[in-house]
């Protein structure tokens, strides 16, 4: 079987087809410390793509609270916990194996198949603290940890290595060479699944209407028009970026996700251990349990969180994260000087400017010209 | 009669729907609930029956009576014999079924000039018609060699060596006399405010833009329509079948006490595919899949070789 090099896990791994980079890919960055699971992203994709029969229980994009969490259910539990160990060296080097290292002879991939009630609870364990009725008390009381959660927004990964894609009998599953968005192709899918089980993320479905396995389509129609996603632009609280990420070695430091994620380490791939190099990417909650963080983004967790405590004597990345959220655009390019940052698009013209620090302004409680009390109440 | 192949009608929109798709949100479609009826209860144990004899050839005998419909229980079959053949689990290529499913297929054949029909047998605990996520259909094929049977490999041909398939699967056959189901069917109890385009009150939009929704249907996918039983298809090697327009084969399958019996019938020769002739020697091959145990796609039970084949 081929070796591809997959930059995350620090080796070569195993994949059925030879290595190959797109020119460009499309990736995300989500600030997990600032997302309030409003669910408007889900809603976004839901209303732009999914609307249709048999797309009833299908969330392209779907916000989880972790660790109780997940849609489908436990989808991370039962990869993790088939997968075995999963240790990191000290060099950064992944030392367990990956999903297609760790196949069986008859498999593509280690995966498992999510049934029909997996998909049935999106929001479960959301804002969930109470014990049933309200005499029950609170649960999270009872939680054999202390108490932490935090919300996990969640597209297609449009992976380097993408196990839908490996999983195809059919070779119905593509990977675009202009931008890396994973595309199943509706008119060759015959629905038999092999994507369904073998993506652990679980992000490729099946629609028993039209008897075809559908999934996020990175929403390309914008995306080649030089706009972001649906799922992005609607982000209530900012706290999402999508642009296109190269490999560290052709990491560019005026890119925002190569930023973010290579020159600061602030945004981390999501269980990279699982070898498929998917392409979204979280700045980890700062609050949550370091343990299970860790296991979820590997080794250089702490560092990502040591680097966005000093966020406020960064002015650079500060300015980045008000880029972000700040403009409907791809933002190929960034910049940050005097107290303003600037994003641009492919052709390097500016398209949005925003300052780093806001401007306070102090207003007196009483309006002497119109002669009227200040309130923020009716 | 004339039977000619074609590619069904696969119309690529053009991006401008899709764009017009993004910007128009639809109205959000929320499951509200969406528990099914689980499965049937266990079904009684296979009861013994006499083996056919293993057979190495088969012989295609002719018969009086009416081939172009197929019948499972039609008089003709009590005059030709029935001869069992292995199978393997698929190994080629993964993903594969880990054990061998089906191992044995009964097979008898028949035709009246113009028409040939083949009978199979073969035991599956369940009835498995697929539908919802996760459940996958009974189903088997038979395979021809469009050009000389003796180049042509067995597993699903090769460049410019194509193979001629009627797949039949028990989800085509419920489609062909029932419809094809509704999500309402397949989901009782799912609760839906609205679909795009079809509000209780005021249906809108032409078939083309209701389409839009239905990405399947929207790309032509044979997938994704009503289908009559069996599907025609041809393939020059692995990963490369298409469902072919035409349809000039039937099939009719019965589940009975653990066993499908089925009857796949087509004419002997159709334009475009496989051309068999009274006195010529041929090949075929068969696969089955066990819905019930997970199997579809490449996970399948198959014959390792042709079995050869002589129309009398
Ligand atoms: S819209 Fe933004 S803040 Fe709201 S749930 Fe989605 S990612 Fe979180
Ligand atoms: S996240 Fe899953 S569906 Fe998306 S590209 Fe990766 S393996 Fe495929
Ligand atoms: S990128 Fe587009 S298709 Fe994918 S989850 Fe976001 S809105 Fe949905």
């Amino acid at each position: 079987m081929p070796k591809v090099s997959n930059w995350q896990i620090g080796r070569d791994c195993e994949y059925p087809y030879d290595g190959h980079r797109p020119a460009r890919q499309w990736s995300i960055i989500f600030d997990l410390n600032k997302c309030i699971a409003c669910q408007t992203c889900t809603l976004a994709c839901k209303t732009t793509w999914t609307s249709g029969k048999g797309q009833e229980y299908m969330f392209w994009n779907n916000v989880e609270t972790k660790p109780w969490g997940g849609y489908p259910l436990a989808w991370d539990l039962r990869i993790l916990e088939q997968l075995g160990r999963q240790d990191w060296g000290a060099n950064g080097e992944y030392l367990g194996k990956t999903l297609v290292e760790a196949a069986p002879e008859n498999e593509r991939v280690l995966h498992y198949a999510p049934v029909d009630e997996d998909w049935m609870y999106p929001n479960i364990g959301e804002d969930d603290c109470g014990g049933g009725t309200v005499d029950g008390g609170m649960h999270q009381a009872s939680l054999p940890h202390d108490q932490w959660f935090f919300y996990l927004p969640r597209t297609c990964a449009h992976c380097t290595y993408p196990a839908c894609l490996a999983a195809c009998p059919r070779k119905a599953i593509y990977k675009r060479e202009e931008d890396g968005i994973v595309l199943i192709d509706q008119s060759r899918c015959k629905g038999y699944g092999e994507c369904v089980r073998a993506c652990p993320y679980k992000k490729s479905m099946y629609n028993p209407h039209t008897r075809t396995s559908e999934k996020c389509i990175g929403c390309y129609p914008a995306v080649e028009q030089g706009i972001q996603p649906q799922c992005v632009v609607n982000c209530i609280g900012k706290i999402r970026v999508m642009g296109f990420i190269n490999p560290p070695a052709k990491a560019r430091a005026d890119n925002p996700i190569d930023y973010l994620v290579h020159e600061k380490g602030l945004a981390l791939p999501y269980y990279p251990q699982l070898g498929l190099e998917p392409n979204i990417y979280y700045i980890p909650p700062i609050h949550a349990d370091r343990d299970y963080l860790r296991q979820m983004f590997g080794p250089r967790v702490e560092d990502a969180i040591e680097a966005y405590r000093k966020l406020p004597e960064d002015p650079r990345a500060s300015g980045l994260l008000c880029l972000i959220g700040s403009t409907d655009r791809i933002m190929h390019r960034f910049d940050v000087k005097k107290g303003m940052a600037y994003g641009y698009d492919e052709a390097g013209a500016e398209i949005v400017r925003v300052p780093v620090t806001e401007d306070v302004i102090v207003r007196a409680p009483f309006d002497a010209k119109l002669g009227a009390s200040r309130h923020n109440t009716p | 009669m004339n039977h000619v192949l074609h590619s069904p009608r696969n119309p690529s929109r053009s991006g401008a729907l899709r764009r017009a798709a993004l910007w128009t949100c639809a109205s959000g479609a929320l499951l509200a609930a969406c528990k099914g009826d689980s499965k049937p209860a266990g079904t009684p144990p296979t009861p013994a029956r006499t083996p056919a004899p293993p057979i190495s050839a088969l012989e295609v005998r002719a018969v009086s009576g009416d081939l172009s419909k197929p019948d499972p229980e039609a008089p003709y079959w009590a005059e030709v014999p029935a001869g069992q053949v292995a199978l393997t689990a698929q190994a080629m290529v993964t993903p594969r079924s880990a054990k061998t499913m089906t191992e044995a297929i009964e097979v008898a054949a028949a035709h009246d000039g113009k028409y040939i029909a083949f009978r199979l047998s073969w035991p599956d605990r369940d009835k498995s018609e697929a539908g919802r996520l996760g459940q996958y259909s009974d189903a088997a094929a038979i395979q021809f060699a469009v050009k000389d049977v003796a180049t042509t490999p067995v597993m699903m041909g090769a460049p410019d060596q194509p193979v001629h398939i009627f797949h039949w699967r028990a989800q085509y056959q419920r489609d062909a006399e029932q419809g094809k189901p509704t999500m309402a069917q397949l989901y009782p109890h799912m609760s839906i405010d609205m679909y795009p385009m079809e509000f209780k009150e005021a249906k809108g939009g032409t078939p083309e833009q209701q389409e839009q929704f239905s990405p399947g249907r929207a790309e032509g996918n044979p997938q994704s329509y009503e289908k009559t039983g069996v599907d025609e298809i041809i393939a020059e090697g692995i990963s490369t079948s298409a469902v072919q327009a035409g349809h000039s084969g039937a099939a009719k399958g019965t589940w009975k006490d653990g066993w499908w019996t089925l009857v796949i019938t087509r004419p002997l020769a159709v334009e475009g595919g496989s051309v068999l002739k009274a006195g010529a020697e041929t090949g075929v091959a068969f696969a089955v899949w066990q819905g019930g145990e997970e199997e579809v796609g490449s996970r399948k039970s198959i014959m390792m070789s042709w079995l050869p084949t002589k129309v009398l």
